[in-house]
């Protein structure tokens, strides 16, 4: 539709200036905006910069930033915990999510409630849904804990209290708020299937399983690429349960890459450091989401 | 005739199978809406029905604890700068990126592919990269602690997630429309202005309400570029958890306070959500 418009006497000069004018003001807005702290970051993650030491100044030191980032124990632990949290909220979304997904989908009553209430956890505010889990959770008072006790677990678990289980905690709290959106996500896929795949395959006298795995999951192949880029490039920069819920603790158990970079600049006010590690997340999320990308416009998603 | 009962056997299994599906959905909503309720339940409580070692259902209701939220906690000041905050990125990421995303749909120009890419990528930046370089260039600019250092924070996010949206919503137009408008000799302005806007507005509707969600629920540039007067709801939240003893009552009611307007903006827009969410990617 749009082609036909273009083609005809519509490329006229008048229109190309409106264009120029209407891209140039947001798009020097986007430079200020996104793209100059972008640059302003590369520029002084070659800058010691310790704002805690008045005298030293602002030193150029070249690389020497770099050389720290890829021999820093606390990054590796920081990316390996980030890794970590990423893989196991976002495949136990994906599973759990194609599971309601697919008996959503068989429903033929009250699906459009179920909808509605399924979408709230992911419009709550992320501190806010930190509050809702540390008082689930609390080992003494907490409703999961009083639950527990009542099948004999007694004395009450410290979910964020200690090392072994913070982290899958936080990645609980991930999984409680974003399993709706892949439900509501692969639900649309599987709504975008149409009827007469379903009809030739029962004709065909396919049973459910053989249904799921010929139709339904080829069918909704963008939509799970779909998932996992949103879900990997939002756990990739979990900051505020993290640091709402844990500061990184016990220990450096629960430390991400994004809270780590946050206490450098402003727990420890190294901000030259703190530049470089946000060189690296902004390196490390355009490699993944290139690769997302990359396989999401050969099934013609975002062209 | 005689062959009926096997497809019998079979409808029987059907229907189980459809009951195992709404036995699930059940048990996901119970897990859903049991943590919210929950919250919601113990901002009418007296502290000494919170702290108990069962479940308590029954109880005596008391508004103490909002009281205490308007009171001691000064929480309308965190509420009306979320509100300040989220309307001023939002107006000016849709000033800004409603004609972005109309010359992206319509109009002749260079570099189309380009400009999706750039603004697609804009998507995927994390706040935790732009926080740092930004704090430095806001406090030389003087910015830090302003409104306006949230406001243009948060365009950082509302403005790219604006032009993606619009520019789906600009290309489903009907576009005889425009080109009547032309023939009229309205000129190229004249049928965004006049005939586009007023048409993409329920469009422009729910994108605005989606900017307003993702700027009241941002939680790291509003805990780096504010001060104390302009702390948002998320900040003020935050700040009750870190303290060594938590006041349950006051901060339940918290949460409650801050959910309420989300939850009625989410349901206004929810046909929108999920396609604002996924950048564009699930129509809905």
């Amino acid at each position: 539709m749009t082609m036909s418009y273009r083609s005809r006497a519509t490329w006229d000069r008048g229109g190309r200036r409106l264009g120029r004018g209407m891209i140039a003001v947001p798009a020097i807005l986007l430079v200020v905006l996104i793209f100059g702290p972008l640059v302003y970051s590369i520029v002084l993650s070659l800058y010691k910069w310790q704002i805690t030491d008045i005298n030293s100044g602002k030193p150029f030191v070249g690389l020497d930033n770099y050389v720290r980032l890829f021999t820093d124990p606390q990054v590796l632990n920081a990316v390996l915990n980030t890794i970590e949290y990423v893989v196991g909220s976002v495949g136990i979304e994906l599973v759990l999510g194609f599971i309601i997904a697919s008996a959503l989908f068989e429903m033929t009553k009250g699906r459009k409630l179920a909808n509605s209430l399924i979408l709230l956890p992911m419009i709550i505010a992320p501190v806010i849904t930190a509050l809702i889990w540390r008082y689930m959770l609390d080992p003494q008072f907490g409703l999961v804990s009083q639950v527990l006790a009542l099948f004999g677990v007694k004395g009450g678990v410290p979910f964020f209290g200690s090392s072994q289980f913070a982290l899958p905690s936080l990645m609980l709290v991930d999984i409680w708020q974003w399993t709706p959106f892949v439900v509501l996500i692969l639900h649309a896929g599987m709504l975008g299937i149409s009827e007469e795949q379903f009809e030739a395959a029962r004709i065909d006298g396919a049973g459910r399983w053989r249904i799921l795995r010929s139709i339904v999951i080829p069918g909704i192949a963008p939509q799970i690429l779909l998932v996992l880029l949103f879900r990997t490039m939002d756990t990739y920069r979990i900051f505020d349960t993290v640091f709402v819920l844990t500061r990184g603790g016990p220990g450096t158990s629960t430390e991400t890459i994004g809270l780590y970079t946050y206490q450098t600049g402003f727990s420890f006010f190294n901000l030259g450091y703190a530049m470089t590690l946000s060189v690296f997340i902004l390196v490390t999320v355009a490699i993944i989401s290139g690769f997302y990308l990359r396989l999401l416009r050969r099934r013609e998603v975002f062209q | 005739m005689t062959a009926i009962p096997q497809p019998k056997r079979k409808r029987a299994r059907r229907d189980a199978w459809v009951i195992a599906c709404y036995v699930v959905i059940a048990i996901f909503l119970v897990w859903v809406l049991v943590p919210v309720i929950t919250v919601a339940v113990n901002s009418f409580k007296v502290p000494s029905a919170i702290f108990t070692s069962t479940p308590q259902l029954s109880f005596t209701p008391t508004l103490e604890n909002y009281a205490k939220v308007f009171g001691e906690l000064n929480f309308a000041q965190y509420l009306v700068n979320s509100v300040l905050v989220a309307f001023g990125s939002t107006a000016l990421s849709l000033i800004f990126g409603v004609p972005f995303a109309y010359a992206l749909a319509r109009l002749p120009i260079r570099g189309r592919e380009w400009w999706a890419r750039i603004i697609l990528f804009s998507r995927m930046v994390p706040a935790v990269a732009l926080v740092v370089p930004m704090f430095v260039l806001f406090n030389q600019l003087h910015l830090t602690g302003t409104y306006w250092a949230l406001i243009l924070a948060h365009t950082t996010f509302n403005l790219p997630i604006v032009i993606w949206m619009m520019r789906s919503f600009f290309e489903e137009l009907p576009p005889e429309l425009e080109e009547a408008a032309l023939v009229d000799g309205a000129g190229r302005f004249g049928a965004f202005w006049r005939v586009a806007v007023p048409l993409a507005s329920p469009g422009m509707a729910a994108t605005a309400v989606l900017c307003i969600i993702f700027s009241w629920n941002e939680f790291l540039f509003a805990l780096v570029l504010s001060n104390q007067d302009t702390e948002t709801v998320p900040v003020g939240v935050s700040s009750f958890i870190g303290s060594v003893s938590i006041d349950w009552g006051g901060s339940s009611a918290a949460a409650i306070v801050a959910i309420i307007p989300i939850f009625i903006l989410g349901f206004a827009a929810q046909r929108f959500l999920v396609r604002g969410l996924t950048f564009g990617g699930v129509k809905g």
